[in-house]
């Protein structure tokens, strides 16, 4: 846990982590964005499995995507930028955000492992090395260095 | 850090709110197309919509029991423990509790708000995972402060 509370530049090891992981979530949420604006659009960029166009089975996928896509975009997206800015700042409700997001980034690669490992096995590898795995050291990251964060609230 | 009257009330309400859950989702696990299941899961009657739907309830089932059951019941012991993680504990169950209740208003508010009406609904069936959600984050960023 020292490494993590090393500097490098101006930040520790351990709130880069955090960073890192934080912008590959918004990464998530951008990649959400896009596909409600054009839905075929991103499911040809694989950013979505479920096609509109395509079967029943198919169009049902694509309802469960955009819900997801939309419940996305309602809580973590805000969450997210918080977290961004809050961290930056050294606040404390950054913290508080980014282990919000965190949390939500641990469950749901978990979630589609089990989900989607028949069927889009490339989708579930994908959630848990981009999101989850690095939320899980962001979490790390964190909380090694949360005195940074008991000063400032707000 | 002491244990207050909040917190008694949101363990308690939170015990009320996820065991009924966890034991609907661990029966989903051992008997996934019985009649029990789909009768806790999706209500009454139902049947399950394609194998998107029951490959989405059964991972539901296995997530909230590797996640969800550890985090609720190490985050209840460590309350009463007087410590801080758990209320980071329950800041990330009670995050997670709004998110489900977003994504499965958008979902399934459809579904299942007509098989269990409004009274079912805006408490056990949906409300109450909301409810618990913001008061368990709410409490959480307080204590944690």
């Amino acid at each position: 846990m020292n490494l993590l509370r090393r500097n490098i530049g101006s930040l520790p090891v351990g709130i880069w982590m955090a960073f890192g992981a934080l912008l590959l979530i918004g990464l998530a949420w951008l990649m959400q964005a896009y596909s409600l604006l054009n839905w075929e659009s991103a499911v040809n960029l694989g950013f979505q499995n479920g096609s509109f166009t395509g079967d029943a089975s198919e169009k049902l996928l694509a309802k469960k995507e955009e819900g997801e896509a939309i419940a996305d975009l309602i809580w973590p997206l805000p969450l997210t930028l918080v977290a961004f800015f809050g961290i930056l700042r050294k606040r404390f409700i950054g913290f508080v955000a980014c282990m919000m997001v965190f949390a939500i980034c641990v469950y749901f690669p978990l979630f589609y492992i089990f989900q989607l490992w028949e069927t889009h096995i490339q989708t579930a590898l994908g959630a848990t090395l981009l999101w989850g795995i690095p939320s899980i050291l962001g979490i790390m990251g964190l909380w090694s260095n949360r005195q940074l964060f008991q000063k400032h609230i707000v | 850090m002491k244990p207050t009257t909040i917190t008694w009330i949101l363990a308690i309400f939170g015990a009320i709110t996820f065991l009924p859950l966890m034991l609907a989702q661990f029966i989903m696990l051992l008997k996934p197309n019985s009649r029990q299941a789909k009768n806790l899961i999706i209500g009454k009657g139902k049947e399950w919509r394609d194998h998107t739907h029951f490959r989405s309830a059964l991972a539901f089932a296995w997530a909230d029991l590797l996640i969800i059951l550890p985090l609720l019941v190490i985050s209840i012991i460590g309350v009463f423990s007087g410590q801080v993680w758990a209320y980071v504990l329950w800041l990330a169950l009670g995050v997670l509790s709004i998110y489900f209740s977003i994504l499965f208003w958008v979902l399934e508010k459809a579904y299942t708000y007509p098989s269990y009406g409004w009274v079912a609904y805006y408490t056990y069936f949906w409300g109450f995972f909301l409810y618990w959600g913001i008061g368990a984050t709410v409490y959480s960023i307080l204590q944690i402060i």
